[in-house]
């Protein structure tokens, strides 16, 4: 097992690695050299997916990656890293196909797409059409994914499908998918923003792979992605804080560059401003991290995600603004504000995610009664 | 059902007011949704120490308390008798 370097020795660690790959979008280039040097693994509890994520490694990665400036090769690699590996490494006893994907994926050498969003069902995944039915001795899958990261370069693709009709959670289970298995076809999404990050929207015409690509337990699907959403939005706002720091940076240096512009109190308030936004969002992903991490706590995962989207949007918005005309320059500030609309759609718009708050009022009602009930842990 | 099924279940069931939980009520009447399901699924899992099997995992099982107290009764017999 690679050795297990903390804090800023890790963090170095990821940087000296990216440092050797080029800086072109290409998800799969940054993908396989972190594999190679054992620092995907790394971000787990004991270098083990199933066991989840370190907050604080899986942080300085994505800093690290951010830092790069390729939204769309962080996006790529934060949603392999808190969802697809844990759900392979919890399905590993299905057989060696998964055993070779999670194996593969972890090591660089591949990657897996997680092709959950449903063409017909959007974010209602109860509602997905996808259909995955037994035949003798093989697994037949027919539907369509839309918006799915990693779709056009992936070696597999894990495919949440529906096993009988109907809304119940149980209906559903996690197919992996050879991505060159005939009756695949992925073409990429129409947009230009996500650059590298291969999104794209995949159709499956009748595709036969052998029933031990069952992921896990029949009928556990929807149960197994509840309980890494909550992770995933925790590697969201892990990734928000990066960016976010990423963009005031960059508008402070801008400010400091026009002459006067740092010294006007108004700039420096709506400036400050943004910089308490962020300081929040960072207390509060420290004070949920070891509940999500630890015990996928839903409630902590939903309450993190409904302040993600909107501090960055409002965050990168200031930090545009405060470029002046210079923000409109290609790459720059609005296209990044552009891009960040996703930390408020993906895992769950906010206002689904702020549904989710709502119902658990009571709870964290309580839980701001008794702060001995926060249990804190830096990510 | 014992007591500590019946205490673990009401958590889930934010519409039960003041009535009873008997083996014929519906738990979805009671504001168990598909998202409160999966969560109390993991919760009896790690209270009772069992995994409840494929074939109890349905839509039936989790329609009223009594299916799933059968379930999670004859899982805990299997499964925790046999370890």
């Amino acid at each position: 097992m690679p050795e297990q370097p903390t804090g800023t020795g890790f963090a170095e660690r990821v940087r000296c690695v990216l440092t050797a790959v080029p800086p072109v979008p290409d998800a799969t280039a940054c993908w396989a050299a972190l594999g190679k040097a054992g620092v995907l693994a790394q971000a787990y509890r004991d270098g083990r997916p199933e066991r989840g994520v370190d907050p604080r490694r899986l942080g300085a990665l994505l800093a690290a990656l951010d830092e790069r400036g390729l939204n769309g090769v962080t996006l790529a690699a934060c949603v392999q890293l808190a969802t697809v590996l844990p759900l392979l490494a919890e399905g590993v006893g299905s057989g060696p196909a998964v055993a070779e994907a999670l194996a593969r994926t972890l090591d660089g050498t591949a990657t897996t797409a997680l092709a959950a969003t449903d063409e017909a069902a959007g974010s209602d995944l109860t509602a997905l059409a996808t259909e995955v039915r037994a035949e003798g001795d093989e697994l037949v899958v027919r539907g369509a994914k839309r918006w799915i990261t990693n779709a056009t370069h992936a070696t597999w693709l894990l495919v949440l499908a529906r096993r009988r009709p109907g809304p119940h959670f149980t209906n559903f289970s996690w197919v992996l998918v050879p991505a060159d298995a005939p009756g695949v076809t992925a073409r990429p999404a129409d947009t230009d923003l996500f650059a590298g990050s291969g999104v794209g929207h995949v159709r499956f015409d009748d595709v036969r792979v052998p029933a031990d690509h069952l992921v896990g337990r029949p009928g556990r699907g929807l149960a197994g992605f509840a309980r890494h959403i909550a992770v995933e939005r925790l590697a969201g706002a892990l990734w928000a804080v990066a960016l976010c720091r990423r963009a005031l940076d960059a508008a402070k240096r801008s400010l400091t560059a026009r002459d006067g512009l740092w010294q006007l109190d108004g700039v420096r308030q709506r400036f400050a401003t943004g910089l308490v936004e962020v300081h929040q969002l960072r207390a509060l992903a420290a004070s949920l991290a070891g509940r999500i991490a630890v015990d996928h706590d839903g409630t902590a995962g939903a309450l993190l995600k409904a302040s993600v989207g909107p501090t960055v949007n409002r965050v990168l918005a200031e930090c545009a603004h405060l470029h002046g005309a210079e923000g409109f320059t290609a790459g720059g500030p609005h296209r990044l504000r552009a891009e960040a609309e996703v930390f408020g759609v993906g895992g769950g718009v906010t206002e689904v995610v702020l549904g989710g708050v709502a119902d658990q009022a009571d709870r964290l009602l309580a839980e701001l009664a008794d702060w001995e009930s926060v249990r804190e842990s830096a990510p | 059902m014992d007591e500590r099924f019946t205490a673990l279940l009401t958590r889930f069931l934010p519409a039960r007011g003041d009535r009873e939980l008997t083996h014929d009520t519906p738990l979805r009447d009671l504001g168990l949704d598909s998202m409160q399901s999966i969560e109390l699924l993991f919760a009896i899992e790690d209270e009772f120490g069992v995994s409840l099997p494929d074939d109890d995992l349905t839509d039936t099982t989790f329609a009223t308390a009594g299916n799933l107290w059968r379930a999670v009764s004859a899982a805990t017999e299997t499964q925790v008798g046999a370890a």
